[in-house]
Formats: structure tokens, C-alpha cells, sequence
């Protein structure tokens, strides 16, 4: 008989993943059951158009009337309802610049979690940067009925760079201040409230041989929820810096990862452990505090990576990229626990947290309660079960070198951290 | 040889420490030639295997063919013939193979960057450049790609950098560059590039026989080839599949009997070049006759049956992908859409393209 090998994938918690892709579409991932779920395709919103290729997408999945913006590479920013994917206000984003929209296209997004104190709860407030460095804060009414280019908040716009192309950007957990970085512009943060800059990066020094690399920042992002000061930037020269606002303004630590520019960079819950991807395909966590790999994502992952997503509760996260998949691990074990294909090149992914595996639910009001235990109960199942797997290899190695303990610990890890790259 | 042999004691012991719970499995082991430690009892009980394994084949056959002609005596319908099993039609199951009522497949393809030439809205033009340093192999391959590609123009290399090359060819409006990489003194790999924005696809090439070696070889005409891609099944083999369609114009001149074959197997893309002709041939009557005779098909044999006959006009050479990049030709920075890594390779059955 042929002899085949099946990737043996122990499936995954219940999760929804939305992706987004360069045809326009906004994809649901499923998954659903308490363990061992697979998941699949569910929904699939738009319609095929390149020119709405998604550039940038951020979620507020607050419990009542979760939303959903999603900038596209027209100009259009639209803000959809994660559960159905109902389009609720599509606002545009040439008129306002003046700006052609070709050169000139949207690269951050984000949806404001908080309410600003002066609107009402239908609003929602939204920060995008282009490539030019117009960034602007707006407030948008969130109509019941989907309405064009409703524009009836206040709105602010800056000019965060002179020169250069802003490549990423991100809030903070407290929505205060966000930082911008790209190519030819330092990594610098902004107060959201005054719009003034408060810090800028400072390139690092040449090196022994006098080379200077140019400052190219292709990816950021803050690592702690509530602290402003300390964030983890990717660059095009492979290197992954770890910036201290109130240290120096040369980073902290720097490193290099693989030999591809890295191409995104998401901070774990635990606020020191990062995952890195890159443009290769390689997917890695490291530890921020010193630097050290802790260990790659191993999947056959062959094309580069776009995005990275941590789901907010369970020990998941998800990667997609230009290799059309979809593929969620277990950031403990660094174990590939499935791979959807989607078939476009994929630009984000996001997690949708409320998503609890139930049929879906109408009224949710009086089972939040429930929800949140369900979620709670879902990661103690996974915190009980999953490591049994997770240990079985590293405790053959244990038993066999037990003869002396405790030293060869450190080496252990280290030796699997690199058998794992 | 020493260590291969301690591995075979050591199983050996293991089998027979197992050999309570197995007994079965032990059996079998001992049967095993290649246990026998003995080189003339081992080879004779290999020898004596064979024969029997022949003799088990020959006895198959003999009993198949017999079925088969009693069927036919019978006038039933023959027993199906078997297909063997090949490692293609037992490739493992891949999720990307493009089916054909997939609607997003030609959404995309109607997005992507190879569709204005596709759909005959711009017509390609080819830009081939050699590496740094090539001689002898590598201008007469590229010669005989300038004779297969129409509307290809050879540029010399210089000490251009390729991305310098890539911004001139899109000022100059070319629509790819190719790239014949050789080492010493033989092409040893192709890049192709799309432009403006087009992916770039970096091709291992092997097994080049240029046209002089080739016996009996044809010249080629200067009409447009017909272009034939076989076996591109997967999304990636799909979109490299697209990427040479580009670099052919769209609307070949029948007339010319010039076909260019792009053949996928087992991930390996064997190029060839063709010149056919139909001939009408004078069937012979006897032959028709002796097999009407028979009974089997000899009905609607014609009196004139057409004949189609192949010169091959070369050069001939084999692919492999290496990689596939977005955008254009930008190691140091660029993004992969696919790059073999060594953890794909889990089985001799799975294929990429």
C-alpha cells in the first residue's frame, strides 16, 4: 500500500477566526466543540474585486454590539458587524486627505474599544495612518441602516512623518497612544489626546565594519496592555528590537531573526513572550526579557507570513499569509493544531472572542454571564488536557538523561529549542 | 557494513526477546534474506525467493490471459484491465488542486498580475539576460530560447544589478524577464519575472540538450508556437502554470505546426519542442484485411488514415521550482509565496505543483 503520512492535527478549542484576503473577502473560521473541533469555512462576505483588497482590519469585540473596520485599498473604510457581516457605515478616505489613494493607501487601523466621553454609544472612533503619514482620529455615528460616507463626528488629522512610508502602526491596550514606524521613518509615539509626539527611536549605531543599515520598520507592536513604554518592533534587515521609552532611546535588546525581513510581530498575554514571523515562512515565539528563542512553529508553512493573531483567552494563536492558509498552534506546546486553506492571499486575521462554540446565540444579553464561564471552562479543559501531549516528547529525553538533574535542565530547553528550528 | 550488521544482531535479539508476544511477526522475520548473515545461504535463499516470486508472476499472468480470452470466446465483455499504481495516481490527498467550479479560482485569476496578457489585452515581450559571467552553453541555450520565445530580446548582462535590469524593462515595457543562471559554463538555473508587479519564480534547470544534439532535429518556423501545460493542478502549479502562459503570445498561428510543451510530473517540468505534421497515408489493405479477419477492430479503418507525426526541435531541459516570490526579484528582502523547506518533504507522494 502507499505509504502516507497524515498530519496528524489534534484540532483545536472552539474559536472564530475572520479572515480578511486580497480579493476582499472577509472569511469566518470555525471551530467548534469543546475539544478537537475542526475547523471550516462558515462565511464568506463580498464580493471578488481587487481593488478592495483588504490592507488593514481591527475588531472591538465588545459584548452587546461588537464591530468591525476594515480599510480597504480604494480609500474605503468600512465597519461591518463580525457577526453577520452586515455592512454598517463605509466611509471614504481620499476626499478628506485631498490624497490620491494610490500610493498613498491605508497601512494602520484601529477601532477604538473605549468610548469617547463626548459621543454617544452608537459612535465608534477609529485611527488610521497611510502610507504617507496622514494620521487622523475620527468618530463615526454608527447608523441602524448602512448609509454611505456618514461622517458626522469630530475628526483630527496630523502628519506623523515628513518623509518616508509608514508601514505599521498600533495602539496600546489603553488606547492612549500609538505608535508609527516604516521605511526611513524611526519609530515614534504619539499621545493620542494631544496629538503631539512623544518619543522618536534612534537608529543604531553603525556597526564594527562602519556599515549603517537603513531604518526600515516593517512591523510593531506594544507589549504590555497597560504599559505605553515598552514595545517590540520588526525590521526589514531581520532584526526584532525591543524599545524602552523611559530607558533610552537607542532599543533595548535587538536581535536577529532568520535572514528574511520580518513581517509581523504580536505581543502574548503574558507580556514578555512575542511571536515573530516572517517573510520566509518562519513562525518563532521568543522571550522579550532576554532575547532567547524559545522555540519555532513547525507546519509546513511556506509562504511569508502577514499576520499574526493571539486569541484574548485561550493559549492559540492563529497565522495567516501568502500561502492561503490559515493555520491556528498552541503557543504552549508550539504544536500546529490546524490548517485551513483559503484559497486568496491572505492579508489579516483576527480573532473573535465572544464566539463561545455554541449554535450561535440571538439574544445575548442575559447569557453573557454564561458565555464567560464557557470560555473559562473551555481553557481549564485545555490547561488539563493539553499538556499530557505536550510533555510526551521532552520527558523521553528527561527520563533518559535523569542521571543528573537540575543542571542539565537549562540545557534541555535549549536543546529543544533547537530541535525545533 | 560493520554497524550495519550490530543492527542486525541487535533486532535480531530484539526479535527474539519480543517473540513471546509476536510469534507471527518473528516467523516472518526469520525468512528475511537479508537476516542471514552468511553471504552464499543468504544469496541462495534470495535466489530461492525470486524464483518463486517469478513463478508466482508468470502464473498470475497465465491465468489473467486465459480469463480474457475465454471471455472473448464467450463473447463477454473482458475482465477490466488494471491500472498500476504509480506514485502520481497515488499522490496524497492535497486540498489545493484547483477544482473547476470553483468560482474563486477565476476571480483570482481574473485579479492577478498575468490577466492583461491572458485575456489579450497587451502582448508579452520577453527580456533574457544572462548571470554575470556565462560562456559557451549559456548563449547557445539562450539563442535557442530567442528561437522558441517570440518576441524575446536579448539584452547583455553587463554588470547591471538584476533590480536596475527589472526597472528598465518596466520603462521599456516589457511584460518578464528571463534569467539563464549558468556555473561553470552550463545554465543551471532560470529565473523568471513577471512585470511589472508579477511574481518571481526561481527554477532549477537540469538535463539541457540543446537542439544540435538532438537527432533528427527540426528548425523551427518563425510562426507563434501552440503552448501545451499539462499536470498544473495545485493553486501554486496553477499560478506557475499562468506565469508561463504569459511569457507565450495568446494567439498561435496554426499554420506553423510548432508546439511548445510544458509537462508536469512529479513536480519536475519538462520542456520540449515540437514541429508536427498530419500526414495521409495510403493504409495497407492486406494489414486491414488479416485484422477484420481477426475480428477484433479492423470495421472503420478508413482506406487513407491520417497520420500524425513529431520532429523534435529542441532544446529540451527540465524545470524544478525552487521557490516562487512576490514581486519582483528581491532576495534579500522578499516575500515568499512558496519556498520548499526541508519539513514538507514527509513523503515521496506529495507534490507541490
Amino acid at each position: 500500500m502507499p505509504r502516507t503520512s497524515a498530519l496528524e492535527c489534534p484540532g483545536c478549542p472552539s474559536i472564530r477566526a475572520l479572515t480578511f484576503d486580497v480579493l476582499g473577502f472577509v472569511k469566518v473560521t470555525e471551530a467548534r466543540g469543546k475539544q478537537g473541533g475542526v475547523p471550516k469555512v462558515v462565511e464568506r462576505w463580498g464580493e471578488p474585486d481587487s481593488s478592495k483588497c483588504v490592507l488593514a482590519a481591527s475588531i472591538d469585540d465588545r459584548k452587546p454590539d461588537p464591530l468591525l473596520a476594515v480599510a480597504r485599498k480604494n480609500g474605503l473604510i468600512e465597519v461591518l458587524s463580525p457577526l453577520n457581516g452586515d455592512l454598517r457605515v463605509s466611509i471614504s478616505n481620499v476626499g478628506d486627505a485631498g490624497l490620491q489613494s494610490e500610493d498613498n493607501s491605508i497601512v494602520g487601523l484601529h477601532l477604538f474599544r473605549k468610548q469617547m466621553s463626548d459621543l454617544s454609544s452608537r459612535s465608534c472612533t477609529l485611527l488610521t495612518c497611510t502610507t504617507k503619514g496622514n494620521a487622523s482620529v475620527r468618530s463615526i455615528e454608527v447608523p441602524k441602516s448602512p448609509v454611505d460616507s456618514i461622517n458626522s463626528g469630530s475628526s483630527t488629522t496630523w502628519n506623523v512623518c515628513a518623509a518616508g512610508n509608514i508601514l505599521c502602526s498600533k495602539v496600546d491596550g489603553n488606547e492612549n497612544y500609538a505608535l508609527f514606524g516604516g521605511k526611513g521613518v524611526e519609530v515614534n509615539v504619539w499621545d493620542l489626546e494631544k496629538c503631539t509626539k512623544l518619543w522618536t527611536a534612534k537608529s543604531p549605531a553603525k556597526n564594527s565594519l562602519g556599515i549603517f543599515t537603513p531604518t526600515w520598520f516593517t512591523s510593531a507592536t506594544f507589549l504590555n496592555k497597560d504599559d505605553h513604554r515598552k514595545f517590540v518592533a520588526g525590521t526589514y534587515s531581520h532584526q526584532v528590537r525591543l524599545y524602552d521609552i523611559s530607558a533610552q532611546r537607542r532599543p533595548v535588546i535587538s536581535f536577529d531573526f532568520r535572514e528574511s525581513p520580518i513581517k509581523a510581530v504580536t505581543e502574548d498575554l503574558d507580556g514578555h513572550t512575542i511571536y515573530v514571523g516572517n517573510g520566509s515562512g518562519d513562525l518563532a515565539s521568543f522571550d522579550i526579557r532576554t532575547g532567547k528563542l524559545l522555540g519555532c512553529f513547525l507546519g509546513k508553512c511556506s509562504g511569508s507570513i502577514r499576520s499574526i493573531a493571539r486569541h484574548p483567552e485561550l493559549s492559540v494563536i492563529g497565522s495567516c499569509g501568502l500561502d492561503c492558509y490559515l493555520r491556528f498552534w498552541d503557543t504552549n506546546t508550539r504544536q500546529l493544531l490546524s490548517a485551513v486553506f483559503l484559497k486568496q492571499h491572505l492579508t489579516n486575521v483576527i480573532f473573535d472572542s465572544n464566539f463561545d462554540g455554541e449554535e450561535p446565540v440571538g439574544s445575548s444579553a442575559d447569557l453573557q454571564s454564561n458565555e464567560t464561564q464557557d470560555v473559562d471552562e473551555i481553557q481549564d479543559g485545555d490547561e488539563e488536557v493539553l499538556p499530557v501531549k505536550r510533555k510526551k516528547a521532552p520527558k523521553e529525553n528527561r527520563a533518559s538523561k535523569k542521571l543528573k538533574p537540575k543542571k542539565k535542565c537549562k540545557k534541555l530547553k535549549g536543546e529543544i529549542a533547537d530541535d525545533a528550528s | 557494513m560493520g554497524g550495519k550488521r550490530k543492527k542486525c544482531e541487535s533486532e535480531e535479539r530484539d526479535g527474539e526477546e519480543v517473540d513471546g508476544g509476536d510469534p507471527s511477526n518473528s516467523n516472518k522475520r526469520q525468512i528475511l534474506p537479508s537476516m542471514i548473515k552468511n553471504k552464499e545461504k543468504r544469496s541462495a535463499v534470495h535466489a530461492i525467493l525470486k524464483h518463486q516470486k517469478k513463478l508466482e508472476k508468470r502464473k498470475k499472468a497465465k491465468a489473467r490471459d486465459a480469463a480474457e480470452k475465454r471471455a472473448l470466446e464467450l463473447g463477454e465483455e473482458p475482465p477490466p484491465k488494471k491500472t498500476p499504481r504509480t506514485i502520481e495516481n497515488t499522490r496524497e490527498f492535497d486540498e489545493t488542486v484547483c477544482k473547476p467550479d470553483d468560482e474563486e479560482l477565476f476571480a483570482g485569476n481574473d485579479a492577478d498580475e498575468f490577466s492583461s496578457i491572458l485575456k489579450r489585452e497587451c502582448t508579452p515581450k520577453i527580456l533574457i539576460t544572462t548571470c554575470r559571467f556565462n560562456s559557451t552553453r549559456g548563449p547557445a541555450f539562450i539563442s535557442e530560447l530567442l528561437s522558441v520565445i517570440p518576441n524575446a530580446h536579448f539584452y547583455k548582462r553587463g554588470t547591471y544589478d538584476l533590480k536596475k535590469i527589472v526597472e528598465y524593462a518596466k520603462n521599456k515595457n516589457f511584460t518578464s524577464i528571463i534569467v539563464v543562471h549558468t556555473n561553470r559554463r552550463e545554465p543551471d538555473a532560470l529565473l523568471i519575472i513577471g512585470l511589472p508587479d508579477g511574481p518571481t519564480a526561481y527554477f532549477k534547470l537540469s538535463k539541457l540538450v540543446l537542439r544540435k544534439d538532438i537527432k533528427n532535429h527540426g528548425n523551427p518556423t518563425a510562426h507563434k508556437p501552440e503552448l501545451v501545460l499539462t499536470n498544473f493542478t495545485t493553486r501554486l502549479g496553477h499560478r506557475i502554470g499562468r506565469l508561463i502562459q504569459a511569457l507565450f503570445p495568446q494567439d498561435p498561428i496554426f499554420c506553423g505546426r510548432r508546439v511548445v510543451t510544458f509537462h508536469n510530473q512529479r513536480d519536475f517540468i519538462f520542456f520540449r519542442h515540437h514541429r508536427y505534421i498530419f500526414e495521409n497515408r495510403e493504409s495497407k489493405q492486406g494489414d486491414s484485411k488479416v485484422k477484420k479477419s481477426k475480428g477484433t477492430k479492423g470495421e472503420n479503418i478508413p482506406q487513407e488514415k491520417v497520420v500524425a507525426r513529431l520532429q523534435e526541435c529542441g532544446p529540451r531541459f527540465t524545470l524544478k521550482l525552487i521557490s516562487l516570490q512576490h514581486g519582483t526579484f528581491d532576495t534579500k528582502g522578499g516575500e515568499f509565496e512558496w519556498v520548499h523547506k526541508p519539513e514538507m518533504d514527509t513523503s515521496r507522494r506529495r507534490f507541490f505543483l
